[in-house]
């Protein structure tokens, strides 16, 4: 599916083995025990558990089994939750000294370069800022040159006039954002990555632009903000 | 006597019902008056053919907030070239923003625009109008007056002078219809299944005695019902309204599946969609999902309990009265096309901003009072559960089903005054003007989101948690077994309940949270899978070594095996923060809800009905048409929902009216695909909606001809299984020397009765008894 | 079914107790019905809190009317509860709470709920108080313009706790619940003795509840005078209130929900300068006035966030008390028909827990919005 990022494609392809295997294990026991243990009229074990009307039946358990259950999908979980760390770190890394190291001075470029694991890293981050209002989005280049960061706008068959941002593959921006009226969120679609915009409040959100991505994406507004929120659209370029 | 009693607080309920129903004046546009409505008459009593007015510079269809040079002008009447005085012009326009250009017109507001001084020696003016950001009917009324000049300056001598006016109509890219019309259509069907609810009832009590169906008889059964604060009446109440809000939440479901089956599609406009997006949440969840609980509670847990009724029964029928009346809340302001727009969710500051329609103020109020029955129906669970237990049953003694509504009572009434407290808050900004989410004075949207989510992930357990109870239930009784690992499904259970409190974060992570409190977040939700997995092995080690019996029932447990292990399953991905960067708000999310609701909660309800319903009404239900239900409703339902995770992924997001293909032509936001399995998907929602009729035919033909039930047509051990069914009138138990009583457990374990735990036991050492204190301090 | 036969008595009341709950009751429909019609008219008559008129006035009074009407009738199913016997005060059964009333573990089950009710408002005022800068530091600081209102918190105590006769009523209205709280146990006491005179424990209960009730309309009245009435001193107070004769109220301050443009006489350059303490020698705005780069002035400050959560939070308690009245002038009403026996005396004890809490909750309200 193409607008699977590679760091999330990598996420989701592990998720989807141990899914897998949980499913089979949890429809394969069901499957086989729905038609193994039928019966037509209930008779076909007496009453183990001394089944009757007004009494506690007997308990039916087994320790090892259910401490066996617990056990292992803990350790399943942490195993996940560890494998979700090295991400999580990256997508969130700080803006002093993290994988995209510090704002770049005059002249510098992030050269950022993509990991198997689709994890980015770069030498420095260019700062714009996104502001969100009932219903478009404005993007503000602020002092960085054409080259690395341009706006415009463009009218686009189904969404008529859409703000577009244009950025320099190769590089990493940091979007700091704001909302003027209500709460927004901007999907970079193709990035994988959303963050609300507040009012009264600063958010940040990353946006390293790889060399692998694709030139033309949408950018929707993800966080419910009343009448026109489903065609407050813009438009991510990423030149070369 | 009583007759007219009755009579007349029906009457009552009528005339509120229809007071609230009628759209709220202002919210409707009655336009400005004066000019507009009445015209130039200063300038003439009526307007002239003789003079013709026009607008140029329209276009066919606006585009979204694009400015237009409008050139308003007109031809004939008296007015020359030459004179002081030509003609004059009123512009008002709908929607929309006027302004002016020059000094020869003036701006009165935003929707209108007329001539000054210096302008009213021409024949036309420019104005500019820009339009609107959302899709709109924008109407155009200009009125021209042509004047004889015989008059100096302003104001004197108009006769002679003529004036005429056009009107104008235009939309925007995706074509309006009128406001009314899906809520006509929702109104219709919502007065359409309200009628025939009537006329079951009705029907019901005719078939109660042929012979005696007149007011005279009517009228006391009808207010026996009004007032009733028998458990069962109560309970059988809220499963009718629950089952009523249910089809009303499905139809607009519907409407909103017509909508999203092709892209760009106009059925309904933004507007619209977002209020049935939002009344579709707020009526599955609070007057469908938890009505039915309590209608499964209410009946059931003094019955499993071996108790007569509940504690408080006099709160019990408070708790229920409180939902009608604010169902009606909720849904004012509907069918006048204002109702709440916010999302279930609500959040802030879209919530208490101007923009957000009159309705969601009426949708506040309503789920405060919701709230104040919840938080009653909760008290009214936990103390009877704590003290009406039956002898030798202790705690560990109680059936899985009441164990299941003990722990979502316990997080329902813990987590819902966190809620209720940000309703009034919002009650109180819009109505009063208090401050509590206003950005300018300081106020916080993140808030907001605190106290919702706070008691918003307890309550989707509180609504989940019940069908975990019935599904031990049907399983252990269908398996002709003891539910696997009893004590472990408590735990089990219980673990859930406090967990749910400290995970609500994950409905946050977008919200600019601390990294650190992301880590800590992602690693509780994930660990919730624990608790849940254990109840899902244990049911499925239930029917091991067992004789499973296949009914209805059965095959729904069976089936929500499959659908809830898949939405946690699915739910499991949003833990894993780089992946919910993308998964949020998309449709990978109403996916997994839709399959642990739908899947879980409502699968298990189904379950529940052709479970209990033999004792309940004391008539079976058809198998064979509890099959075809099953087989056609399980099978439309993961055609519905399961393509919605792959629409997810690919960027579908939720709350958008609508969404746009890639094609050749042009660059969407989807994949062409997506096109074609949203159809697929709204097709699937029909079929699932439908086959649900199926079970209320079933319901209706087993009440006029289904055969008796016995007290335990499927083998259970608890109490309800120890009465007639239905059970009498005053909830009582069939003992083992044949009378009629309050039963005693027994139990195949060792086990002795009343003695306490060690928990029980410390506990106890705290209180005191009000056996002998006298005067003694308490 | 048949209305007021003996087995079935009628759903409007009275009731007979010694058969247990009623079975049937108009009050909860009426109740609902009431407080749908409160909760609409009310949104009618105020809206983005500019008031719409007094013509929407009498319809609340309608929907409070229909709500008081339940509770009558509710009432009047409970008022011979515990007379002639006839008492329905079932005990628990089972661990933990055998023996104790049914509804005294309801009632501490409800009580916990309101517990979070209080938690959740007073999070949201912790959330603000510490959120948003105080007022007395954006002043100090020097980062504001006279004439632009910035955005800061004004906690009330800096008004209330200002002076002793600022606190006044504050003061009194914690003595009067502690006492009130004093008062509804001993009604309590005098129900449950049983070696009495009947007509000596009518008037006992009878006037301890009714100074329970009094103390509650005393406490109520004290909040409306700090928060709208004001009062005026005797003379010889006058030179401790700087000369004022009067203690303003709240609202006489300007210290309201839609206050975006409040003006105190504390961030007044001029006013300190000349009348009070003078500015802090310490704080910027001292040094930069005294280098010139801020004129000084009359700060004008946005406190709406301020004055909401000390209203809301103060007016919700002062809600339950009000609630308690009602409760509290049933409760006085029977006990003066001698409606309280030994028998149903644990209903006191039902409302006295109610109380106790919100005693308890003033205890913590009172200095952390009045003192701190």
């Amino acid at each position: 599916m193409s607008v699977m990022t590679p760091i999330f494609e990598g996420l989701w392809d592990h998720y989807i083995f141990w899914s897998v295997i949980v499913g089979a294990i949890a429809f394969g026991w069901l499957y086989h025990h729905s038609f193994w243990f039928t019966s037509k009229d209930g008779k076909k074990i007496p009453n183990v558990d001394e089944i009757e009307v007004g009494v506690f039946p007997k308990h039916n358990d087994d320790m090892r089994l259910e401490v066996a259950w617990t056990i292992l999908p803990f350790l399943l979980i942490v195993w996940l939750t560890y494998y979700s760390w090295e991400p999580l770190d990256a997508m969130w890394t700080s803006a002093d000294g993290g994988v995209h190291g510090y704002e770049c001075e005059e002249g510098q470029v992030s050269n950022n370069v993509m990991d198997s694991n689709g994890i980015i890293t770069s030498d420095c981050y260019h700062v714009i800022e996104i502001t969100g209002q009932q219903w478009f989005w404005n993007f503000d280049c602020l002092e960085l040159n054409d080259s690395l960061c341009d706006t415009g706008t463009e009218t686009m068959e189904v969404y008529g006039s859409v703000p577009v941002l244009s950025l320099k593959k190769g590089e990493t921006y940091l979007a700091i954002m704001e909302s003027v009226d209500v709460t927004h969120a901007p999907w970079f679609q193709h990035l994988g990555t959303k963050e609300d915009v507040l009012p009264g409040q600063q958010t940040t959100l990353w946006l390293p632009i790889s060399e692998s991505m694709t030139e033309e994406s949408m950018v929707l507004c993800a966080e419910y903000c009343g009448d026109a929120h489903s065609i407050m659209a813009a438009k991510l370029v990423a030149h070369n | 006597m009583v007759g007219k009693r009755s009579k007349g607080a029906i009457v009552a309920l009528v005339v509120i019902a229809a007071m609230l129903a009628l759209p709220s004046a202002q919210s409707l546009p009655v336009g400005i008056s004066g000019v507009q409505e009445s015209g130039c008459n200063c300038h003439g009593a009526v307007p002239s053919d003789s003079v013709v007015a026009s607008i140029d510079g329209l276009p066919e269809s606006y585009n979204y907030s694009e400015a237009y040079e409008l050139t308003v002008s007109f031809q004939g009447g008296p007015s020359q070239e030459g004179n002081v005085n030509q003609g004059g012009f009123h512009l008002w326009a709908s929607e929309g923003a006027l302004s002016v250009n020059d000094a020869t017109s003036q701006l009165y507001n935003q929707n209108e625009v007329g001539h000054t001084d210096a302008g009213n020696d021409q024949l036309s003016w420019t104005v500019t109008w820009t339009a609107p950001a959302t899709d709109k009917n924008v109407d155009f009324v200009l009125h021209v007056n042509s004047v004889n000049g015989n008059a100096d300056g302003a104001g004197g001598g108009t006769s002679g002078d003529m004036w005429s006016k056009v009107t104008i109509s235009l939309g925007g890219p995706i074509e309006v219809l009128e406001a009314a019309d899906p809520f006509v259509v929702l109104g219709v069907l919502i007065i359409v299944s309200a009628s025939l609810l009537a006329i079951t009832l009705a029907y019901v009590f005719y078939r109660k005695d042929p012979d005696a169906f007149d007011w005279d008889h009517f009228a006391p059964w009808l207010a026996d019902w009004m007032t009733s604060t028998d458990h069962k009446k109560i309970g059988t109440l809220y499963f009718v309204a629950g089952l009523f809000f249910l089809g009303v939440g499905g139809i607009m479901a519907m409407i909103i599946r017509i909508q999203l089956s092709v892209p760009g599609n106009d059925f309904l406009t933004q507007e619209q969609y977002n209020q049935f997006f939002t009344l579709h949440g707020t009526t599955m969840i609070f007057l469908a999902a938890m009505p039915m609980i309590n209608g499964f509670a209410n009946w059931m847990i003094p019955l499993q309990l071996g108790a007569a009724d509940l504690a408080l029964p006099r709160i019990n029928a408070m708790s229920f009265w409180l939902q009608p009346f604010a169902a009606l809340l909720i849904f004012t302001g509907v069918f006048s096309g204002h109702g709440a727009d916010t999302g279930w969710t609500g959040y802030a500051p879209y919530v208490v901003s101007e923009g957000a329609h009159y309705g969601t103020t009426m949708w506040a109020a309503g789920q405060i009072m919701l709230v104040a029955s919840s938080t009653l129906t909760g008290i009214n669970f936990l103390t009877t559960m704590a003290v009406m237990r039956a002898p030798g049953m202790g705690w560990m003694q109680m059936p899985l089903f009441s164990w299941s509504i003990l722990v979502a009572n316990v997080m329902l009434f813990l987590s819902i005054p966190a809620f209720g407290v940000g309703l009034i808050q919002v009650y109180l900004d819009r109505v009063v003007g208090t401050a509590f989410y206003d950005i300018a004075a300081g106020g916080d949207p993140l808030l907001w989101s605190h106290l919702f989510w706070y008691f918003g992930h307890p309550e989707v357990y509180v609504v989940v948690v019940p069908s975990f109870g019935i599904i031990s239930e049907v399983i252990a009784t269908s398996s002709r077994r003891s539910i696997f690992g009893y004590r472990s499904m408590v735990y089990a259970m219980a673990g859930i309940g406090i967990v749910a409190f400290i995970v609500y974060g994950h409905h946050m992570f977008t919200s600019g949270m601390s990294p650190t409190l992301r880590f800590v977040t992602m690693l509780t939700t994930m660990l919730v899978a624990v608790p849940t997995g254990i109840k899902v092995f244990n049911w499925l080690m239930t029917m091991h070594g067992g004789s499973l019996v296949y009914r209805t029932h059965t095959l729904w447990a069976l089936g929500f095996l499959v659908t809830f292990t898949l939405g946690g399953i699915s739910g499991m991905f949003f833990p894993s923060i780089a992946m919910d960067t993308h998964l949020h708000e998309s449709y990978f999310v109403v996916a997994h809800f839709h399959y642990v609701l739908v899947g879980g909660t409502v699968f298990g309800f189904f379950a529940g009905i052709y479970y209990w319903w033999p004792k309940a009404t004391g008539k079976m239900l058809s198998e064979k048409l509890g099959v075809l239900h099953f087989l056609t409703a399980f099978v439309s339902y993961n055609a519905l929902f399961w393509p919605m995770h792959r629409l997810g992924v690919w960027g579908m997001t939720r709350r958008h009216h609508t969404y746009f293909v890639t094609t050749e032509e042009a660059l969407g936001s989807l994949p062409m695909e997506a096109a074609g399995w949203n159809m697929f998907i709204t097709v699937s929602a029909f079929l699932f909606f439908f086959s649900n009729f199926i079970l209320v035919f079933n319901m209706i033909v087993s009440s006029i001809r289904g055969e008796d039930a016995p007290d335990d047509p499927w083998g259970g051990w608890s109490f309800e299984w120890m009465t007639s069914s239905p059970p009498p009138a005053h909830t009582l138990y069939k003992l083992n020397d044949g009378s009629w009583g309050l039963p005693t457990l027994k139990d195949a374990n060792e086990h002795i009765a009343n003695e306490p735990g060690w928990l029980s036991s410390w506990f106890q050492r705290l209180l005191v008894t009000d056996e002998d204190t006298e005067e003694e301090s308490h | 079914m048949s209305y007021d036969d003996p087995h079935h008595p009628s759903p409007w009341g009275p009731h007979d107790w010694k058969h247990g709950s009623p079975h049937n009751s108009w009050a909860p429909f009426i109740l609902s019905m009431g407080v749908a019609i409160f909760l609409f008219t009310l949104a009618g008559a105020f809206k983005w809190g500019e008031f719409q008129g007094w013509g929407k006035i009498p319809l609340i009074f309608v929907g409070l009317g229909v709500v008081g009407f339940g509770l009558l009738v509710w009432w009047r199913q409970d008022i011979s509860f515990g007379v002639n016997g006839e008492v329905f005060e079932p005990k628990s059964a089972g661990a933990p709470f055998q023996n104790i009333d049914i509804r005294k573990v309801a009632m501490w089950v409800f009580l916990m709920s309101e517990m979070m009710v209080f938690t959740s408002l007073f999070s949201t005022y912790m959330r603000y108080r510490f959120g948003i800068a105080s007022c007395q530091t954006v002043f100090e600081s020097g980062e504001w313009v006279e004439g632009a209102a910035v955005t800061c918190f004004e906690p009330a105590s800096h008004l209330i706790a200002s002076s002793w006769f600022h606190i006044a009523p504050g003061a009194i209205n914690t003595f009067a619940l502690i006492i009130s709280s004093f008062t509804i146990v001993q009604a309590l006491r005098y129900a449950k003795m049983r070696d009495i005179d009947e007509d000596v424990r009518r008037k006992k209960i009878t006037r301890y509840l009714g100074s329970t009730w009094f103390l509650a309309i005393l406490f109520l009245t004290m909040k409306m005078i700090e928060w709208f009435l004001g009062f005026p001193l005797p003379e010889f107070l006058h030179e401790f209130n700087h000369g004022d004769s009067t203690i303003n109220s709240l609202y006489t301050e300007g210290y309201l929900i839609n206050a975006d443009h409040y003006q105190h006489h504390e961030y007044d350059t001029h006013y300190l300068e000349s009348n009070g303490h003078g500015l802090d020698h310490d704080s910027d705005l001292y040094a930069m006035m005294e280098a010139g780069s801020h004129p000084g002035g009359h700060m004008m400050a946005n406190i709406q966030v301020s004055a909401t959560t000390f209203y809301v939070t103060t007016g919700t308690h002062g809600a339950h008390v009000f609630g308690g009245i009602i409760g509290l002038s049933y409760m006085t009403l029977k006990a003066a028909r001698g409606g309280y026996t030994p028998d149903n005396a644990v209903s006191i004890e039902y409302f006295g827990l109610y109380w106790h809490f919100v005693d308890l909750v003033w205890v913590l309200v009172f200095p952390f919005f009045y003192l701190y």
